[in-house]
Parts: C-alpha cells; structure tokens; sequence
C-alpha cells in the first residue's frame, strides 16, 4: 500500500519536474511553477540566456531566463510559445515541515531523469518565528543532478528547490523563499504570482 | 492520495518532537557543541569523547536557555559521561531499555542538538549482536550498528524509535567513527555507577603479555590442549599479578579454567564484577605447569589491561 503510494507522489512530482540543459554544459532539474509558463530553477543550473527545457513525457520546450539570483542561486525561465498548460507545482501551505517529516526529491543524476529519493527533514533553522529559514536542510541523500529540481513533503506538496550537498546534507531553499523572490523580482507574470497558491 | 505516507512523516515528526524535548546540547569543547539527553531528573548522559573539559561546561535546554552543568563523572571504556544540572523542569527521556528486544530493519532516528536547533537523521538498525568489550575494555550488552548518517554534532544524542522511545546513545568514538548505539541498559549502569562513584570499577591484574607458539614437544610432555600461550613480558610491581607470584617470563596458558591466546582474552575474565576475587591461573614455569591463585585489583583510572 505504502508501494502504491509513494509511487503515486512521486509520478505526481515527475509531471512537474523537467530538465534543463544550458550550452553545452551540464543539466540540471527544474520545477514548472505556477503559472505553468515559468520553470525555476538554479542560477548556477541556468548559467546562460536561454535553456532548452524537458518535460517528462518528452515535450522539448525553449526557453528564457527572466530573472536570476546568484545570492539565493535563483533563476526563472519562461517558456516560448504557447505550449499547452501543463500541470504546475502545488506548493505547500503552512504549517511549514518539522523536523522528522518526510522528504521526497525529484531529480536527474547522471543521466538518469526523474530519479527520487526519500529522506526526513533534518533542521528547522532559528526559533525565530517571523524569520523565516534560510535553508530547509534534509538528511536525503542527493547527487549532481538533482540541483533546481523539487523537495517535497509525503503529499507531494513542493516545499523546496534542491540546491547543494554540504557534509551530506542536502540543503534547499524554501518554497516560500522562491515565492517571496518572485513577488519582489519584476517579471512580467507578476501580477499572477501575487495570488498565492492554486491547489 | 498518500494517506499512508503522510501519517508516517507525522508519526516520525512527533517522535522527533517528543523525544527532542530530553535532547541538551552540551559545550564542553571547541567549535561545534555536542548532543547529550536528560535521563533521569538532574542528570544528564553525554558521549566521554565530547567533553574536553571538565569545568566551565554549559548546557543549551530545549527552551533556548543555557545552564551551568557540573561533570558527575565519565567512563572512556565506554565513552559515556554523566552531567548534573540544577533546578530543571526538563522533561525526562523515555526510555526503552531491553523490551521489546531492537531488531534489525527496525525503522529509527538519531537526534542531535548541536545549537539551539534539535537536528534528526533517519534510517535503520543494520546488525545487532550480542555484547561487546571496547579496546579500552568497557562493556557493552549489545554491539548495535547503524544505517543512519552521522552528522556533526550526533554524538551523545539519543537514538529513538518511532514512538519516541530512546533505545540508547549514539557515538562515533568507540568503533574509529562508525556509528553505534550504546543500549539505554548500559547507559543506565553506566550512569548509576558514575553518580555513586564518579569511575567505573575495572578489575586489573598489572601486567603485559605477548602471545608465544609453544613447543610441541613441551605440549606432548605436559598433555597441554593447545599450543599458543601468552607470555608475561611486564609485571606491574606490587600489582595484582606481582602480589600473587606471577613472574616475568611465565607463560600464561589459562585463567578460571579458560584457555588465553591473546590479551582480549584476559580482559573478558577482567569484568567488573572481578576486583577482589582470587582467579586460578595456569602456568608453564622452568617447564613445569604449576596454578596460582592471582587475585584481580581495581584497576586505576586510563590504564589498560
């Protein structure tokens, strides 16, 4: 049962998850985030101008970086054209993760597209409440590949961007980071991204 | 959807909550601080390997505040140490000490408090067999290794189950930086013992030996079952092994009617129960075997066998 479901959440999560491929340099993940034209992902996954995007059923989509952060290795893409709405990230609502709940990441390691793996949150950062956490910290175990794609919770609600490994934890910065980043970057989809989150 | 998974990530979340309210983190040493878990009221059981100090320890409480702790005593055999605070309201861990029995597979989480901040990783009881004697001689009821990630600041933190329940302390500093779990039942002797005592008795007999191949033709002539001995190259003077006649160039060849080969074998007739009892031992001595009756002392403190 446990089998059917995880399997379950993480097909979910593959739906949102692409790869993005750089010049000729190395792929990274991504996630398409609402609205369903913008992928974020890295800033040190998206180095160049422009990024060739592939989604897990095979659609092959250009597209353009519209905003990065180097400082919170950040960036946004959109995507040319009209492509189909797909489906977008479901983000996750507070309550924020404790320490302990499962973490689930979506990635592509070595050539291997939408490999997962599972693992627990290991630090809640600072006791502050209004202050929230720079990094969501997780004791899961990822690899070259998995940069910009998505941290989840057990219900496949994205709650972070998977971003480094350091002394074998992963750290991702917080969804709700990635949002605040948004609202505040001047991208022509602003104004859709000021409504929060669509279930 | 995901019914299943989602209560067990709440399951492990609120195991780490519960749990995480007995998890101090303890400054006794340079840079990172190190984990340690309230036990009983008052006391609190570190890792040995942790404290590099033995005054001016403080103590950081689930709450954020910081308290002076005062060092009861430490054990390096075992690598446990035992703190005191003052006036705390601190929550006690529950313990699972024996029952039900931890079995390999058996999901688990190592907590740590290295800050403010309580950290968990997650994984799974590789092996578990039976008890174990350290390199410095410390006995372990059960020699548990893990399939769990260390990271900074995991020693002396509890490993819990997923009820929250502490099965034991968690180091990095008895097996050369595997991660193993010394059981709550150790954990507690341990701690009894230091708080009434401040050391651990070990039983000690003063001296240094080095495995010998024996003659064959000695072995037919003294009927001896096996032809591996253990010489006597010191005698510690006036030590236990001294007192009852034990000279150098003796060969040792049993004690307590059990045959030793190398020095592990005398430090498992060495347990703590052992200081003051007389022991026979067997000795080939000008070709003879003759028995002496070596009564074990208690060893002083960083000595070995």
């Amino acid at each position: 049962m446990t089998k059917v479901e995880l399997g379950a959440v993480v097909d979910a999560l593959r739906r949102v998850t692409v790869q993005v491929r750089t010049g000729g340099s190395g792929l990274g993940g991504g996630v398409v985030w609402n609205p369903g034209s913008l992928v974020i992902t890295n800033a040190h996954v998206a180095r160049g101008d422009r990024a060739r995007i592939e989604f897990a059923d095979g659609r092959v989509a250009s597209a353009r970086v519209v905003a990065r952060d180097r400082r919170r290795d950040l960036a946004a893409l959109e995507l040319d054209g009209s492509l189909p709405a797909g489906e977008a990230a479901v983000l996750r609502e507070p309550p924020a993760p404790r320490v302990g709940d499962l973490v689930i990441a979506v990635g592509h390691p070595e050539g291997h597209p939408g490999a997962t793996t599972l693992g627990i949150i290991h630090a809640v950062d600072g006791d502050e409440a209004d202050r929230p956490p720079r990094w969501i910290r997780a004791d899961l175990r990822l690899a070259p590949g998995f940069s910009g794609g998505p941290l989840a919770d057990a219900a496949g609600r994205v709650i972070g961007i998977n971003t480094l490994v350091q002394g074998g934890l992963a750290f991702a910065v917080p969804a709700a980071a990635v949002e605040r980043w948004l609202r505040r970057t001047r991208l022509p989809a602003e104004a859709e991204l000021g409504v929060g989150v669509a279930r | 959807m995901s019914g299943v998974l989602q209560s067990l990530s709440k399951e492990l979340a609120d195991a780490v909550a519960s749990a995480g309210r007995a998890v101090v983190a303890i400054h006794a040493r340079r840079r990172i601080p190190a984990s340690g878990v309230h036990w009983r009221p008052g006391v609190i059981v570190a890792t040995n390997h942790t404290i590099n100090r033995d005054e001016r320890i403080t103590v950081t409480l689930p709450d954020a505040t910081t308290v002076a702790a005062t060092l009861a005593g430490r054990d390096p055999s075992t690598d446990l140490a035992v703190l005191k605070v003052a006036g705390s309201d601190l929550t006690t861990a529950s313990l699972r000490i024996d029952a039900p029995p931890l079995k390999v597979g058996e999901l688990v989480l190592a907590l740590g408090r290295p800050g403010p901040s309580l950290t968990a990783s997650w994984g799974v009881v590789s092996s578990v067999d039976g008890p174990w004697r350290t390199c410095q001689g410390g006995e372990i009821d059960a020699l548990v290794r893990l399939d769990v990630a260390i990271y900074d600041g995991f020693s002396g933190g509890p490993l819990i189950d997923g009820e929250g329940h502490v099965l034991g302390i968690n180091t990095s500093g008895l097996a050369r930086g595997v991660a193993v779990t010394i059981p709550a039942a150790t954990v507690d002797r341990v701690a009894t013992e230091l708080l009434e005592r401040g050391t651990i008795r070990r039983a000690y007999l003063g001296i240094g030996t080095q495995p010998v191949r024996i003659p064959a033709s000695l072995v037919g002539k003294l009927q001896l079952t096996s032809d591996v001995g253990l010489l006597v190259v010191s005698v510690e003077a006036g030590g236990p092994a001294d007192r009852g006649g034990l000279l150098l160039g003796d060969v040792l060849l049993e004690l307590e009617g059990t045959a030793v080969r190398d020095a592990d074998d005398i430090l498992a007739k060495l347990g703590r129960d052992r200081v003051g009892k007389a022991m026979a031992a067997r000795v080939i001595r000008g070709g003879q075997v003759s028995t002496l009756s070596l009564t074990a002392g208690e060893r002083p403190q960083s000595r070995a066998a």
